[in-house]
């Protein structure tokens, strides 16, 4: 291998970062896309196409002098591809749960998209998990406003998730810190947990996630 | 470097040999076998081994048919003799239909042919009369020879079993019989409108022929059963005395047994099957026929003087009338004429008779076997036959049409040979095209033709069920075919009906007025296939109600299918092609492939939906499998034997293969794949856990730098992708995701992997004796490391390998290409992410060995600090410790991952130096610790195969540098201030503060400086100008000590000011010499008092730069110095923190409270 390229190993070495998986979640047109377009890349397209499956990047955030990376899948909110998006939830550190300001059964719909999350992510019952709930379009003209905030926070008091949000993919109001609100969030319960359950399996299991290696996109989450 | 191009070349050649190279290395075929063991050959069961899978499949297949087969054989026992299996059944019927003749599965008309007999029955004595007439004349001389009259007597008298009295009897008429003058050829047509004389409204109405002057001397036809319109159509000559011209024809109509219907008759006496039965019919009907004792009631009767007659014939309709009734009983149509020959047709009617009595008879005797008999007769029966032909004169043709119709007769009761079918209607099919054959024999001809085609069928739908061999069947399906070819040449009358519903219960074609040969024979295959299928069904076993037993008995279904098509394809399709132009194995795929996707899709899509995910927090024991785990596994095997079949199907109907329902199935498991990709997960994670169990840590071979597992891994990973293989999955936009989440997974297993290496090694290398706990690295570690590295290396062109290119192309054509880029752009970063991912596991492990080995090098640091100069073996042996590990490293790494450990090492080494410094400074440890700590640090990068490549790591370099300083003693140290100082201002590239002028030269030992003049000076007064002067001092001041520090005048009120001095300064050769000695032009501000006077700046030259020439020096061209001062960054360098920690050292304290008024304000 050439020297720049281990140059480059060599900056990866040292500038190693917690990564965290984040899977945003919602119907199809909400703009689960242009939320990470804009969060990832600044950008957003007024005439998106609807995600096949998937779609990932990467990303790295700055919170309290920490960096984290931000392992970013987006996936298709449409029904048929639910058998396709779905095996990707599993090892997830971190849940958005997206609609839109404009349309209501999208709001209505986020219960089922935390149902399937829980059920799909094998989320142990009664684990807390970094869900975060957000609200995008905030940018549209109050006509076409049909989920008030308050409206949106009282579910969210309701089902216990703490952080929420409103957004506007279009004129770039809030994503980052919708993002940097998760991580917050997730922070917040990983030192709960941290404090909580010491370490106490020592049997060795095939699929346990080292509480120590976050450095993984894929190992399996779950067991926090 | 020149493993560059090696290694950069080598993951790809490495990921497509990795494979066949497994597969050579014996030792690891075994370790993989005893992989596989941990989940029973998961993958390879749908992976690699699938063609010696299917191998085994195809003859597991074999085995299980052959069992299916002959439990099918004894479970319908009656179907060894095949054709006539359903005669075994009640006793259908009747001509005319009642209910239970239609519902039933008869592919004989039975009853008719079975009053046939009857007449043949009743004719007997006048039949047997004749052959023996005609034995008693033979004509030629042949046959004589070869059986004797006699034997010839003895064979008629058997074959019509008469008994001894009748034969002697009849021996006498037949002896004194002659050749009668005048026949009176009768043909009964038919009747109408008969008075009914059965419970049942109808009669079975029956002909009685008589001369007024012979009444005991009677012809009878044959009976038709429940009907007052029979048809005969049946001859008879009656040979009339010449002076008998004015005697009177009987005719009289019977209804036959009123008492018994003769379907219950026969009913009764055919409880005993085949021929045996028949013949017991006739011998009943023949005694109850001469001894007169029937019941029969007469319906009519009609007498026709002879004198009526014309000579040349009519055909007339009769009134039938009845004593003491006055109403018509009916009328009969005759056809009367005269003639002096026997009549063509009567005789053909006897050869029909004869031929039947004596092939029933010889069927009898010899127990010939159904199927086997195919036109030879026993000598004497043959010369019979041949006679009644010959003495009748009856036409080739015709004989042999006799024949056909006789032969299909008796086929129904006793199967013979189809050969013989085939033979007779390869002879036929031309003359019935020619029309060379009367309206009456064709007629005959498509009656024979009805009788037998049910058969032909019967064969065509049971061709599974033979438990002969495949020759026999092979053979007789080859005659059912030309058969069925002749006849399909042909062309029916148009009031044949060539399929009557009776005999086809089974046939599926809605109309059956609109079947044909080609539909029908159709409906055969398929009815064939469907009872094939039922039997399947019926007899597929499933032990338990469960979803995976469900799938099993779809898949043994789908297999016993598919060997049932290509059974189909191997050995009858291109019979059906050639012979009939029949698809054979289409016919039958297009019917199966309905069944299957009925019986599948509703079961998968169930299935599927009920799957559960699987559980991973279980733990790793496989004792017993969970259950998702072998539903998921009988569902993709299930998937497979339907891709299988449709493969199969996309063969042999391309044109049609588009509009069959089998073609979406994979819509029906889409539910499943997410499940079969956690399996595979699963499993793979699995077998890495037991690969790296396994691996004993040793190089695969001496050529290469890792160990089994990682072979084992890599090997995991191929198989995870023939498994994708397999899935074939033709749906692009899930093709593509799913790739993503195979990536994602593969990932997930390299990491996975890598914990479990690092587990695998971790404590290996740690040695603790009395003196020290210590660790060494070992090739262990060394090997883990590589192996981690080579599964990294193989990510990309495994990603390659799933096709990931043309999924891509695909989706740019179905969607856009935008869309296929940005998944593209996803499955690239889904790619980076996972071989980062991987890569921070190797720097992880690389950090674990660093920092093992961090606790000995920090000893050997503060030892070396301490002794150094001085004589230990402490040291030696910890320099041989680091170089031990760090040859082992250089050895057993490959270059990039050598080359990573040292950059972790210099990391390390800083950051433990630094720790070392700070602590002993705060120890106040004299400069001289620190120069042995910097020189055992030398030594110890010496010790490295590439000492240079420290200077990449800044952070070692500056530490380094901190301890270069420290280790100084305080004099020395601020000459290094000093230099760093001049090194500082050199940089800058203008100045705030101003700048001088100046000259210098040496000459021997002699300085020579002349100050000239400065530009830009500061303002330093209130009113913005300064009044300076420039002292000149020599550098380091403890080398220069009691040499003039000389200074200029001062010029006041100038920030130009023009100095023009020149100094002298006498060195000593010492003092000349010195390397880094330094001029420090210091400009000052002149204080009103003196006391107090400012910086504004200085400037340094360096000895190095100064020209030593015997030039005066006003000739030397001037050089213009900048001035500076020390900035806030300089004072928090390492050197003056150093001189500032030396707080107990008189020169340090005094030089730093000077330093720092150098800084102005
Ligand atoms: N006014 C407004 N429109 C937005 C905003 N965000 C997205 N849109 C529009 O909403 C539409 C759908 O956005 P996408 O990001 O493709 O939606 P999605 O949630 O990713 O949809 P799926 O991929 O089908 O699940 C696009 O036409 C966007 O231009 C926003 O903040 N304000
Ligand atoms: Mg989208």
């Amino acid at each position: 291998m050439t020297t720049s390229n281990s140059k480059q190993t060599n900056m990866r070495s040292v500038t190693k970062n917690t990564l965290l998986k984040v899977v945003i979640l919602g119907d199809g047109g909400v703009g689960k896309s242009c939320l990470m377009n804009r969060f990832v890349s600044n950008q957003f397209d007024e005439h998106s196409f609807h995600t096949i499956g998937v779609e990932f990047l990467n990303k790295d955030v700055d919170i309290d002098g920490e960096t984290y990376t931000l392992q970013i899948w987006d996936t298709a909110g449409q029904e048929r591809f639910k058998t396709l998006r779905t095996p990707f939830y599993r090892g997830s550190d971190i849940c958005m749960l997206t609609y839109g300001v404009d349309d209501k059964s999208s709001f209505k719909n986020i219960q089922m998209w935390k149902n399937e999350f829980l059920y799909y992510a094998d989320i142990k019952e009664g684990t807390q998990f970094p869900f975060i709930v957000i609200g995008n379009k905030s940018d549209v003209v109050p006509e076409e406003r049909e989920v008030p905030l308050l409206e949106m926070e009282t579910w969210c008091n309701d089902n216990s998730i703490t952080s929420y949000i409103e957004t506007s993919a279009k004129n770039a109001s809030n994503v980052q810190e919708a993002f940097k609100m998760a991580v917050q969030h997730w922070l917040r319960l990983e030192s709960r947990a941290d404090k909580n359950d010491p370490v106490i399996d020592d049997t060795v299991d095939l699929t346990k996630k080292h509480s120590d290696s976050r450095s993984s996109c894929c190992i399996g989450a779950g067991d926090e | 470097m020149q493993s560059t191009e090696e290694t950069s070349r080598k993951p790809e050649n490495m990921w497509k040999d990795v494979y066949k190279k497994l597969q050579k290395q014996k030792s690891s075929d075994f370790q993989n076998y005893r992989i596989q063991q941990v989940d029973g050959g998961f993958f390879e069961k749908f992976g690699s081994l699938l063609r010696e899978h299917a191998e085994l499949t195809a003859a597991r297949e074999a085995v299980e048919k052959r069992r299916v087969v002959e439990a099918f054989a004894q479970a319908v026992p009656a179907r060894h003799d095949d054709d006539d299996s359903e005669n075994d059944r009640p006793l259908p019927t009747v001509e005319s239909g009642d209910e239970a003749s239609l519902s039933s599965d008869s592919e004989v008309e039975g009853d008719k042919d079975r009053t046939e007999l009857i007449a043949t029955a009743w004719n007997i004595d006048e039949l047997y009369c004749e052959v023996l007439y005609e034995i008693l004349h033979n004509v030629g001389c042949d046959v004589a020879l070869e059986v004797g009259q006699t034997a010839l007597f003895s064979y008629a008298q058997d074959a019509f079993k008469m008994p001894n009295d009748k034969h002697h009897h009849f021996m006498e008429l037949a002896e004194k019989k002659e050749a009668p003058e005048l026949l009176v050829n009768v043909e009964v047509i038919e009747a109408k409108d008969l008075k009914p004389k059965d419970s049942n409204g109808l009669s079975d109405p029956f002909v009685t022929l008589y001369l007024a002057t012979n009444t005991t001397h009677r012809y009878n036809t044959s009976v038709k059963t429940m009907t007052l319109d029979p048809v005969w159509e049946e001859h008879f000559a009656l040979p009339i005395a010449e002076n008998n011209k004015q005697d009177t024809l009987c005719l009289e109509v019977w209804d036959f047994d009123p008492a018994e219907s003769v379907k219950e008759k026969l009913g009764k006496i055919f409880d005993v099957k085949g021929v045996k039965g028949m013949r017991k019919l006739m011998k009943e009907i023949a005694v109850t026929a001469t001894s007169g004792q029937h019941e029969n009631e007469l319906i009519g009767r009609a007498q026709i003087p002879l004198g009526t007659i014309p000579a040349s014939g009519m055909t007339m309709w009769y009134s039938l009338d009845k004593k003491n009734k006055v109403t018509r009983q009916g009328v009969l149509k005759v056809r009367i004429a005269f003639s002096s020959e026997k009549n063509n047709q009567v005789a053909k009617q006897e050869y029909r008779h004869m031929l039947r009595m004596i092939l029933m008879h010889e069927l009898e005797v010899s127990k010939v076997a159904p199927h086997w008999w195919c036109g030879s007769f026993s000598p004497p029966g043959d010369q019979l036959l041949v006679q009644h032909v010959v003495q009748s004169g009856i036409p080739a043709v015709e004989a042999l049409l006799c024949q056909y119709c006789v032969y299909a007769f008796v086929h129904q009761s006793h199967a013979l040979s189809l050969t013989l079918f085939a033979n007779s209607l390869e002879k036929l099919a031309k003359p019935m095209r020619t029309d060379g054959v009367s309206e009456e024999d064709c007629k005959l001809f498509w009656d024979a033709t009805k009788r037998l085609l049910p058969s032909c069928f019967a064969v065509v739908r049971k061709i599974r069920k033979k438990n002969c061999n495949e020759k026999t069947t092979m053979k007789q399906v080859t005659e059912v075919l030309k058969i069925l070819n002749h006849i399909h040449s042909l062309e029916p009358p148009a009031n044949v009906d060539l399929f009557p519903a009776t005999s086809y219960p089974w046939a599926t074609s809605a109309d059956c007025a609109d079947r044909s040969i080609p539909s029908t024979l159709n409906d055969a295959v398929v009815r064939g296939a469907s009872d094939w299928l039922d039997y399947i069904l019926e007899n597929n076993e499933r032990p338990d109600e469960s979803d995976v037993s469900r799938l099993q008995s779809l898949i043994q279904i789908i297999q016993l299918v598919r060997s049932d098509l290509q059974k189909a394809i191997e050995f009858y399709d291109k019979l059906f092609q050639e012979t009939v132009n029949f698809q054979y194995a289409k016919a039958l795929y297009v019917y199966y492939q309905v069944k299957l996707s009925t019986m599948c899709e509703p079961a998968v899509i169930e299935i599927c939906k009920n799957l559960k995910r699987l559980n991973y927090n279980g733990t790793s024991n496989n004792e017993n499998a969970p259950d998702p785990l072998s539903e998921g596994t009988s569902l993709f095997e299930l998937y497979l034997a339907i891709q299988r079949f449709a493969t199969l199907g996309q063969g042999l109907c391309p044109a049609d293969y588009d509009s069959f329902h089998i073609k979406n199935f994979h819509q029906w498991f889409h539910g499943g794949v997410a499940q079969w990709l956690d399996i595979a997960v699963y499993k793979a994670l699995q077998r890495i856990e037991k690969a790296v169990e396994l691996d004993t840590l040793t190089p695969v071979d001496n050529t290469v730098k890792y160990s089994s597992s990682a072979v084992d891994t890599l090997t995991i990973f191929y198989q995870v992708k023939i498994f994708w293989e397999q899935l074939n999955w033709p749906d692009v936009e899930s093709c593509y995701t799913f790739i993503a989440k195979i990536i994602d997974d593969i990932c997930r297993c390299s990491v996975f992997y890598a914990d479990k290496m690092a587990e695998r090694v971790d404590g290996l290398g740690d040695h603790s004796d009395i003196y020290e706990k210590r660790f060494e690295v070992t090739t262990e570690w060394c090997l883990a490391i590589n192996n981690i590295d080579y599964v990294r290396e193989t990510l990309e062109p495994f990603t390659k390998d799933l096709g990931m290119e043309d999924i891509i192309e695909k989706i740019s054509e179905l969607k856009s290409p935008v869309e296929a880029q940005r998944c593209q752009h996803t499955l690239e970063n889904v790619i980076a992410n996972a071989i980062d991912t991987v890569r921070n596991k190797i720097v992880e492990l690389l950090e674990t060995v660093v920092s093992k080995m961090a606790p000995a090098m920090k000893r050997l640091l503060i030892e070396g600090a301490e002794l150094c100069n001085q004589d230990s073996n402490s040291i030696d042996r910890l320099m041989m410790y680091v170089d031990n590990n760090l040859s082992t490293l250089n050895r057993e790494l490959n270059e990039e991952n050598f080359d990573r450990t040292l950059e972790i090492v210099w990391d390390m080494l800083a950051g433990t130096l630094k720790e070392i410094i700070q602590s002993n400074l705060d120890k106040r440890r004299p400069p001289s610790f620190f120069a042995n700590l910097r020189k055992t640090l030398n030594l110890m990068l010496g010790s490295f195969k590439n000492p240079d490549d420290y200077s990449s790591c800044d952070v070692l370099k500056k530490t380094e540098n901190l301890l270069k300083v420290n280790g100084l003693e305080t004099a020395d140290l601020i000459h290094q201030v000093h230099l760093d100082l001049a090194e500082d201002f050199r940089k800058a590239k203008d100045s705030p503060f101003g700048e001088i002028s100046v000259r210098v030269k040496f000459e021997e030992n002699t300085l020579t400086v002349e100050v000239i003049n400065a530009r830009n000076l500061i303002g330093m007064d209130s009113n913005g100008s300064c009044d300076s002067f420039v002292r000149v001092h020599l550098l380091p001041e403890h080398k220069f000590s009691g040499i003039d520090k000389p200074k200029t005048k001062t010029h006041n009120k100038t920030q130009f000011p023009l100095y023009d001095e020149k100094f002298v300064i006498k060195l000593n050769p010492e003092q000349r010499q010195l390397e880094d000695g330094l001029i420090l032009f210091s400009v000052k501000d002149k204080d009103l008092l003196g006391y107090n006077n400012q910086y504004i700046g200085e400037a340094f030259l360096s000895f190095s730069d100064i020209e030593d020439t015997v030039q005066s020096v006003e000739t030397l061209s001037q050089i213009h110095l900048h001035l500076g001062r020390p900035t806030e960054k300089f004072m928090a360098s390492d050197g003056i923190r150093a001189l500032e920690h030396r707080q107990g050292d008189k020169l340090s304290k005094d030089f730093i409270k000077r330093f720092k008024q150098r800084m102005g304000t």
